[in-house]
């Protein structure tokens, strides 16, 4: 599936108004893994939204984007009767506080130490994966770039033990930290070709879990093409080989 | 008869703004606590079984539960124990408050650092620019209260704790000065508030003992940053 087009579009036929106090829209670019996690979000929740294309591949943020997060002009930016909310994990905390319902979906556990738990992982994705990532992807040297995919892999197995048995991270529903790390596979093409490795060989839970996820509306219809996420990073990363 | 509630114990280290946010929400919502101070230099198998991942402190050993990370251990108390509330009620205003210590914990760090423990051969205007400026932006956010919380102190006015009384000190020991009650006269006010209250003194490092142990700590801290201005 080639990515979003970039006119924006409703989700749902008519307006975007949700019945919890005005239009919701998201700013973000089709290949932003972390605006993936906020499109996935309001999906699982069943929240109509606008979606608005931001261009990360211009140099210039958009007035819109520079209005509505001044001080990183950064995106996913959700913004919700005209108030904006930054922050991809911030995101998903209010997404979950605004239209998850105990009845219904929620993203994050009812329990405390569960809600610790996710959050706990969210944060080592960010903290952790995100750099590694991009250390592995930027890397020159061979010696380098080995180091970097070694760390990557430990990473990955981390989280893969995490996940353990369970069908998702927080057991059988999808939720909070699923939708933190999912759009990271749509760059395990490109570690593969990469690094010179299988990911099914590697981490073969995980990537059961991937496909798993997968089966998902809500991901399937975000995630990108992971052929184009790959040429992209090749050319922002200027990865010639 | 009631069962005894499950006790809290929360693994620290001397001299951490990060540990001082804990102790700070654990007393807030009345929580009785024991702490086990690490030496960070040399760290215990405690911290090491409870932290793999990270390996620092704080941790929050609750009953046989663990939370790392401060920010997620601030949201586990707030979640887990009774009491007066951490944070807003509102969404909107919880998004705000979880941005904004983000902004500390994400963009304070490089420009501080850097501003403070840089010698006086490195061109120091750019970093202290910038820290001045992210002490600007968070400023704004008192909005004429005496706290981020309102009235009373909240989850962003421990978080930014540091800012509160580790900056001063921070500033004594290197004879550097980054804040000046003209420029940033609310964001005064709210530090001098914060190191004031009662609460907060319970669990704050006496200011002329962190002054001594940055001060014992300046060479290396000064190496540090030498070592990583070019990286």
């Amino acid at each position: 599936m080639s990515h979003i087009n970039t006119a924006p579009q409703h989700l749902a036929p008519g307006t975007a108004m949700d019945t919890a106090g005005g239009e919701v829209t998201c700013v973000d670019f089709w290949a932003n893994g972390f605006g993936m996690r906020a499109r996935i979000a309001l999906r699982e929740l069943g929240v109509a939204f606008r979606y608005v294309e931001e261009d990360l591949r211009s140099g210039d943020r958009s007035e819109l984007v520079r209005r509505m997060n001044p001080v990183h002009r950064s995106i996913p930016i959700l913004i919700h009767g005209g108030r904006p909310v930054c922050g991809s994990v911030n995101i998903l905390e209010y997404v979950d506080e605004t239209w998850g319902n105990d009845g219904g979906a929620r993203l994050l556990p009812r329990d405390p130490l569960q809600r610790a738990h996710a959050r706990f992982w969210a944060d080592f994705v960010d903290q952790k994966v995100f750099s590694t990532q991009t250390r592995f992807l930027k890397s020159k040297g061979a010696a380098e770039k080995e180091a970097a995919k070694e760390e990557l892999l430990d990473q990955l197995r981390r989280l893969e033990e995490v996940l353990g048995d369970k069908t998702f991270f927080a057991g059988d529903e999808f939720g909070f930290l699923d939708a933190v790390l999912i759009p990271f596979s749509s760059m395990f093409h490109g570690y593969e070709q990469h690094g010179g490795f299988s990911l099914e060989n590697e981490c073969p839970s995980l990537m059961r879990w991937v496909r798993r996820c997968k089966e998902r509306d809500s991901v399937k219809s975000v995630l990108p093409d992971e052929d184009e996420m790959y040429e992209l990073h090749k050319k922002w990363y200027g990865i010639t080989e | 008869m009631a069962a005894e509630a499950p006790a809290v114990k929360l693994i620290g280290g001397y001299g951490s703004p990060y540990v001082h946010r804990i102790e700070m929400a654990l007393r807030l919502k009345g929580v009785t606590y024991e702490l086990i101070l690490e030496d960070l230099r040399n760290k215990s198998e405690l911290l090491f079984k409870h932290n793999p991942v990270h390996k620092l402190v704080p941790v929050l050993l609750h009953g046989d539960r663990t939370v790392c990370e401060s920010l997620v251990i601030l949201e586990y108390i707030d979640e887990a124990f009774d009491g007066p509330p951490l944070l807003p009620a509102d969404p909107y205003e919880r998004s705000e408050a979880r941005f904004w210590a983000q902004f500390i914990d994400q963009k304070f760090a490089r420009p501080f650092w850097f501003s403070f423990w840089t010698g006086d051969d490195v061109d120091k205007r750019a970093f202290l620019k910038e820290a001045k400026e992210n002490l600007t932006l968070l400023e704004a956010q008192l909005k004429g209260r005496s706290f981020f919380g309102g009235d009373t102190i909240g989850f962003l006015d421990i978080t930014a704790c540091a800012l509160a009384h580790w900056l001063g000190v921070t500033e004594e020991v290197t004879g550097v000065t980054l804040v000046n009650k003209e420029e940033l006269p609310a964001f005064c006010k709210w530090a001098d508030g914060y190191i004031s209250d009662e609460t907060v003194k319970q669990c704050l490092p006496v200011r002329d003992e962190l002054v001594a142990y940055f001060s014992a700590r300046k060479e290396m801290y000064m190496a540090r940053a030498r070592a990583t201005l070019h990286k």
